[in-house]
């Protein structure tokens, strides 16, 4: 446990120490200006990674960010003469806001509709820059005398230690923030955004707050940057920038902050990496002779695939072979970066430091984590004493229709509270369709749901999840990326009242909440016999954990009705007696349960009353023993029949 | 503004919108078979326009420059799924994104370096003098620009119909898995995918040309505007590229004429922004059902 935060943190002081120190010790102006340089970067890059590395979106955006954090600085400084403190804090809040009205409507979208749309949105800020001469003086540039900091005229190294400074706090904050449950509900709604709404967690408004933050980092670093370099044009942030920006972030290591920096690092040096022949050569090689080890292990072990082995063999030895060849290495710069970001892409997916983490790991054997002990389950999922059996759950006429298929047509029923409540019926019969009606993925073409005599919001997987309804995936809807306890953690209910606002988590005030958090979800992993895979990726347990994991996810929602869409689907004889186990104890705590099923011997093992379901009708309700004996039951499931038939059994 | 010039602009931006619609047109072809695209389709352009200009300064034929041209346009989009789109799509991520961006900019600092920073004109056999018709002025280029135009989607969309080869690109469009398992093969069909894509780029950047010269730049401003036109009228529709196609080219060259040409770009972006926005499957495209 110390060795590892000794080890990890002691790193990030070092580093700091190093940067602040650097200028004691070496006074040249031009050194002192990359530095600074780096610092702006390095907080601009962090951003960025928030959305590119956390949310896992193309963001084309961030020079445009830039930009505006840049220009507004400027603006307010050269037209109201605002103070120093004042300019940041402006250039923060407009990058925030443009950050979040771009969001708004983009953050819907996935993939590259998302990259269009930031890469217009740079596009446009550029024109807008250009071309609004009354406000920007456009093409010709601003200039942006350096004001000064509390009536104390800042000399470039007071300037570059403000800078790092800055730096180091945007670190820490963000260390904090990624640390809580945002950092989670970033990597879950990357995994599954349909789960993460289903836990609660809400996915857009966790995105658009997330790329808004980013895009104030921005902000941030576009009025360091005003003050930094004093004059500003428009041509500065097109989409050049930009694009070397994302690549910088990608090269260092998505997802890290030490990534971030590299990237800054890479990003600051590279003009000057470039200047100079011999360096270039020497890490241009360095790079070849590493893609040729790498290649030759990955191909002999047959871990990896010949084009991504030789790939980046063949782009380093371009490199060298260029840098051999070509006179003026810089009017290359940008054909050498492409090479260079080609052969990391390819052949480091993780960039540079999610590489170098992995082998530090194993160098100094950082131990991983120690977990609490689990917190008592009563005080997790308190057991409730409703035993009277009222109707806790109605639908109501429920219809949903997709186009001329009426998936479900006109079902009316009552769930009672403590029991457990089957739904079953022959493939095509409308089971999911209901189940995603009344979990809130599909919006109900018309009828009515009801819990607990109030109306169940409709249409919304987030709104339903918070009144009060979860329910688990047929098709595992896990957040793959994360380990088991923290699959948990992401959907305890009433777990966060601190991390809810974002700026006391930027300040780490949620770190009491976030112990207690542990041990509660350790408590539910134990409940379903999942306590020693608690630090086991999800996408690494057997498929028969997952099943239970998902279930565990669900009930840490403290759910009234939980919905279990076939959950036995798929698992052995051994797997399913202690799920339907499990399924018991959860009842027993007092939750109402909806279960979707289609092994008859679960369905009659554990359900008070069974509802059948054919053509998105009911047709038969009652105990599973009435049921299997209804003859439109069994029609159903076996087609007209004379005599008595067998009972129906397992059909998918 | 008086009618006639508004025609004339509309006119005139409308024939220039149609090499947006051929350039977006481009990025349908693959998106339909591989739900990707190529970020660096611009530079696609670009290169070859200025590859079919060397081989006019080498006096080569006219009707030959074409052919070569649309012969290295296939080999450039070739080239790019090899080494940009394949691996993200058997990853099954979107590291194509950022490949193709990259190639990009190789593609970009090559040509800059090979064929110099400047803007050059494009010489062309076809006369420049315009014609009137309907009081409106039209050049024998800008014609030439829609004939090819429509040329080139008949002709692709004829393949695709009337082929082995193009059904199977159908099939591999509509469903992947199915496809796959009828014997086709997804990964070469990606790949005629993207050299088609790529002989579509070769020919608007031959087409566009001789109107707009050849330069380092030319390929970004194309594909930003193809870009607006793929995603306002949605990635599946090819009558929708047109029409927004042209809408667009007339819209730009209005707001060029009333606004100031640095604004020349914004209605396009713009109206991307907005799409995506309203309706991010685009005007001509159909909404898809989640499903668990």
């Amino acid at each position: 446990m110390w060795k590892r935060l000794l080890l990890i943190r002691g790193a990030e002081l070092a580093m700091f120490v190093v940067l602040l120190a650097l200028p004691l010790g070496i006074n040249n102006p031009y050194f002192l200006g990359l530095l600074t340089l780096l610092a702006i970067y390095g907080i601009l890059l962090i951003g960025l990674d928030v959305s590119v590395g956390y949310l896992g979106q193309i963001n084309l955006a961030q020079s445009a960010f830039l930009g505006l954090g840049a220009y507004a600085a400027g603006i307010m400084l050269a037209r109201w003469n605002c103070g120093f403190i004042t300019c940041c804090i402006g250039g923060t809040a407009f990058a925030v806001a443009m950050g979040a009205l771009l969001a708004l409507p983009s953050l819907r979208l996935e993939g590259p509709q998302f990259a269009l749309a930031t890469l217009s949105f740079t596009a446009v800020t550029v024109i807008f820059l250009n071309e609004s001469e009354w406000l920007t003086n456009g093409a010709q540039g601003l200039t942006v005398p350096r004001p000064p900091l509390f009536g104390h005229d800042l000399s470039p190294k007071e300037f570059y230690w403000l800078c790092m400074a800055l730096m180091a706090l945007t670190w820490i904050a963000m260390r904090n923030l990624l640390a809580s449950q945002w950092g989670r509900a970033f990597e879950a709604l990357r995994d599954s955004p349909i789960a993460t709404d289903a836990m609660g967690v809400g996915t857009y408004r966790h995105k658009v707050a997330g790329f808004a933050l980013g895009s104030g980092l921005g902000g941030l670093a576009g009025a360091l940057y005003a003050f930094n370099f004093q004059y500003l044009q428009p041509q500065t942030y097109t989409y050049d920038l930009t694009v070397i920006l994302l690549l910088g972030v990608v090269l260092g290591g998505r997802k890290s902050l030490w990534g971030a920096f590299v990237g800054a690092t890479l990003v600051a040096l590279l003009p000057n990496l470039l200047s100079n022949r011999t360096l270039f050569i020497g890490i241009s090689a360095a790079g070849l002779v590493f893609s040729i080890i790498a290649a030759a292990r990955g191909l002999l072990r047959r871990t990896t695939k010949p084009f991504q082995a030789l790939a980046p063999v063949v782009a380093t030895g371009v490199l060298v072979a260029g840098g051999a060849l070509v006179s003026n290495t810089e009017d290359w710069r940008r054909a050498i970066f492409a090479l260079m970001l080609f052969s990391v892409v390819v052949g480091l997916p993780e960039g540079l430091m999610g590489f170098a983490s992995k082998f530090l790991t194993n160098l100094f054997r950082i131990p991983p984590q120690v977990l609490p002990e689990p917190s008592p389950l009563e005080s997790v999922l308190p057991e409730r004493r409703e035993r009277t059996a009222t109707p806790i759950l109605e639908m109501r006429d429920l219809k949903r229709w997709f186009g001329g298929v009426k998936a479900v047509d006109g079902l009316s029923m009552k769930i009672l509270s403590g029991q457990i409540h089957g739904l079953i019926g022959p493939n095509g019969s409308g089971k999911s369709t209901v189940v995603n009606v009344v979990s809130g993925l599909y919006t109900p073409t018309s009828g009515e749901l009801v819990l607990r005599g109030e109306t169940l919001p409709s249409g919304s997987l987030l709104k339903t999840s918070r009144a009060g309804v979860a329910r688990t995936f047929q098709n595992l809807q896990l957040f793959t990326g994360m380990n088991a306890l923290e699959n948990v953690m992401v959907a305890l209910r009433g777990a966060y009242p601190v991390s809810r606002n974002l700026p006391l988590v930027l300040l780490g005030l949620g770190r009491r909440e976030e112990a207690r958090a542990r041990a509660d979800a350790l408590a539910l992993l134990e409940f379903v016999g999942l306590r020693k895979e608690a630090l086991t990726p999800a996408r690494d347990l057997t498929y028969g954990a997952q099943r239970f994991l998902e279930i565990a996810r669900a009930v840490a929602r403290k759910p009234d009705v939980l919905i279990l869409d076939e959950p036995a689907a798929g698992l052995s004889h051994m797997d399913i007696q202690r799920q339907m186990e499990v399924i018991k104890k959860v009842r027993d705590r007092g939750v109402t349960i909806v279960l979707i099923e289609h092994h008859m011997d679960v369905v009659s093992g554990l359900c008070d009353v069974v509802t059948v379901l054919d053509g998105g009708k009911l047709i038969a309700e009652g105990s599973p023993a009435e049921v299997k004996r209804n003859p439109k039951v069994i029609e159903a499931y076996l087609g007209e029949v004379e005599s008595k038939p067998a009972l129906p059994t397992a059909t998918a | 503004m008086t009618g006639q010039i508004l025609a004339q602009l509309c006119v005139s931006g409308a024939l220039i919108g149609l090499v947006y619609a051929l350039v977006a047109y481009g990025f349908q072809l693959t998106y339909a078979t591989s739900k990707s695209l190529n970020f660096g389709q611009g530079e696609l352009v670009m290169v070859s326009a200025f590859f079919s200009l060397t081989l006019v300064e080498w006096h080569v034929p006219y009707v030959l420059v074409i052919l070569f041209g649309l012969l290295f346009g296939a080999l450039l989009g070739i080239f790019s799924e090899r080494t940009s789109v394949r691996i993200a799509l058997e990853q099954k991520n979107e590291g194509w994104i950022l490949l193709t961006i990259i190639l990009g900019l190789f593609l970009n600092s090559c040509a800059e370096n090979i064929w110099g920073r400047d803007d050059r004109p494009f010489p062309t056999p076809i006369s420049s003098t315009p014609i009137h018709i309907l009081g409106v002025d039209v050049t024998p280029i800008e014609l030439s620009v829609a004939v090819g135009v429509f040329a080139v989607m008949a002709a692709v969309e004829l393949f695709k119909r009337r082929t082995l080869l193009g059904k199977a690109f159908e099939a591999i469009s509509a469903d992947r898995d199915a496809g796959e398992l009828m014997g086709i093969s997804a990964s070469s069909t990606v790949m005629l995918s993207y050299a088609l894509s790529g002989v579509v780029a070769a020919i608007a950047g031959i087409l566009v040309s001789p109107i707009t010269t050849v330069g380092p730049t030319m390929g970004a401003a194309v594909v930003l505007k193809a870009f607006s036109v793929a995603v306002v009228a949605g990635l599946e529709s090819g009558f929708g590229i047109v029409v927004v196609g042209m809408f667009l080219g007339a819209l730009e060259s209005i707001a060029s004429f009333q606004v100031g040409s640095g604004w020349r770009e914004a209605p396009g972006l713009i109206l991307l922004i907005l799409a995506l926005a309203v309706r991010p499957t685009g005007i001509f495209g159909r909404a898809v059902i989640r499903k668990v």
